[in-house]
């Protein structure tokens, strides 16, 4: 089976052997700032760990009311919770609309989080929540909108404003366009709890301990939910008749 | 063998989030059940197929800071207002003090005046001339004895005076002249220890007038010399501190972008196949 693996090279496991490149580069002249550079890579062993260790730093100091650190965070973190939202409920308004509340919620409460290390799991936490609350108020206005009704007509101004890949051939971008909607159409006929932990782990990257954590369940129950979701998804898309050769074929 | 792993195991497997005795349990496992391979294959079908969905590009809104700032005290409206108010008040109160405002009513009359007393209403005059007249021949009659009495008394005083001068000025010249000699070569000799004295004291004085002028003299040159050092120092310091920050700031870019890549990119498959 070929193995479909993403990670950048360099980016990923902490590498322990590797050392980082010479970074003479960074810093030519003045040997004390190029001692502490050594130093922290030798604690933090790779550039993705000297990232995270800033990361931490940037929620510290957010946390303490960094107005700075807190718009970074923001700007980190925007694109992650947008795409969660927009996944769970493939609606862009909506999806905004999450996107917003959730950092307003972070703002006012991160001077309660208690672990730096927790933010990831919180912030999902806040964003599953969110979502949650917007899923109550949508069932409570039962009106379906225009919107609703026909979805892909709405969103066709988004897309060609989000369109970045202007280099690539159209028609190809089209049919990734489509296909990606009818996956999309494909994990909303998913209940909304597989739903949430499919797009955790496949699109957000979280661990099945920090899943757990944001949804405030076992990390087996977070496991069993995945299994069965796509084990779920597996039949959707069989219906639709989506496999690995019709995409390949298609695109 | 007995052992068959639970959903949970095999979802973990999948993503590559067992421990190592337990992957090797599965593996075994699936070496004598290749169907249960085949189901979990399946499963990372699933996911490769899901991987074609595509990420939303959405610019995160810029943070602005809500506008419920505390306002100084001296800002509030009232407060102001009343500040206001006491400076008009205090202003008044100077002006009247400078200029001096009177204000009159009497007779039915209303008077405001400035720097200067109202008139007051004087009664109409009720003298005659006759009156007048009697009145100044009166006081003129009073005056002439009064000076005709004091002058007579300040005369006889006078004479008095220049005779008790004279008395007094015969008597010294008579004690002078008995005593000269003696009298003037002690005055000649202290006179003498008096200006040596001086003389000594002005020497003194001068020479360590000049000696502090010359001691303040090398103490602020030492001091500006030392300040010029130090200026010069902090500008050291100053250069290579920005240079420092500079390559901090370098740094902190470099690792933003690294941690924004990081963050942007979550997905690793991390497949035990």
């Amino acid at each position: 089976m070929r193995r479909k693996d993403k990670t950048p090279v360099g980016i990923g496991r902490p590498q322990t052997k590797e050392k980082p490149p010479h970074p003479k580069t960074f810093y030519p002249d003045p040997p004390s700032l190029y001692q502490i550079h050594l130093n922290l890579v030798f604690v933090a062993e790779t550039l993705p760990d000297l990232a995270m260790m800033h990361a931490d730093a940037l929620i510290a100091r957010a946390r303490e009311g960094d107005k700075n650190a807190q718009g970074k965070l923001v700007q980190l973190w925007y694109k992650r919770i947008y795409n969660f939202s927009y996944k769970f409920f493939f609606d862009h308004d909506l999806a905004m609309e999450v996107s917003q509340k959730t950092f307003i919620s972070m703002h006012k409460n991160l001077a309660g989080l208690q672990e730096v290390a927790r933010f990831k799991s919180w912030l999902y936490t806040i964003a599953v929540n969110c979502c949650r609350e917007e899923v109550r108020r949508k069932k409570a206005n039962r009106s379906l909108s225009l919107q609703d009704l026909n979805p892909g007509e709405s969103e066709e101004s988004y897309h060609w404003e989000a369109s970045h890949h202007r280099s690539e051939n159209p028609e190809r971008l089209l049919r990734q366009s489509e296909l990606s909607d009818l996956l999309q159409a494909c994990l909303m006929q998913l209940n909304a709890e597989q739903r949430e932990v499919v797009i955790m782990k496949e699109y957000e990257g979280l661990k099945f301990r920090e899943i757990a954590e944001a949804l405030n369940i076992s990390e087996n129950t977070a496991k069993s939910r995945m299994y069965y979701g796509l084990n779920a998804l597996k039949r959707i898309l069989e219906q639709k008749n989506i496999t690995k050769e019709t995409i390949g074929y298609e695109l | 063998m007995n052992y068959k792993p639970d959903e949970s195991t095999l979802i973990a497997y999948l993503y590559g989030e067992l421990g190592e005795s337990e992957t090797e349990k599965v593996e075994l496992y699936f070496k004598e059940h290749p169907g249960a391979l085949a189901d979990l294959r399946s499963l990372n079908d699933v996911r490769n197929v899901l991987g074609h969905v595509t990420e939303k590009e959405v610019i995160a809104p810029p943070v602005i800071e809500s506008d419920h700032t505390v306002r100084p005290l001296w800002q509030m409206p009232a407060v102001r207002f009343a500040m206001g108010m006491a400076a008009s008040l205090l202003f008044l109160l100077v002006a009247g003090r400078l200029l001096g405002p009177e204000i009159n009513y009497s007779n039915g009359e209303l008077r405001i005046s400035f720097a200067k007393k109202a008139e007051s209403a004087s009664p109409p005059a009720t003298l005659t001339q006759q009156q007048v007249a009697a009145m100044i021949e009166a006081s003129l009659a009073k005056n002439n004895a009064a000076q005709a009495s004091t002058n007579a008394d300040d005369q006889r005083k006078l004479l008095q005076t220049l005779a008790d001068i004279n008395a007094k000025k015969i008597e010294t010249l008579n004690s002078q002249t008995s005593r000269a000699s003696q009298e003037q070569v002690r005055l000649f000799v202290a006179n003498l220890q008096e200006q040596n004295l001086k003389i000594m004291k002005d020497y003194f004085q001068l020479s360590t007038a000049d000696q502090k002028k010359y001691t303040e003299k090398l103490l602020v040159d030492f001091s500006s010399y030392l300040q010029e050092q130090r200026k010069q120092d902090l500008q050291f310091v100053q250069s290579k501190m920005n240079y420092l920050e500079k390559n901090n700031n370098q740094f902190k870019q470099e690792t933003e972008q690294i941690l924004t890549s990081l963050i942007a990119n979550p997905t690793r498959k991390n497949t035990n196949y």
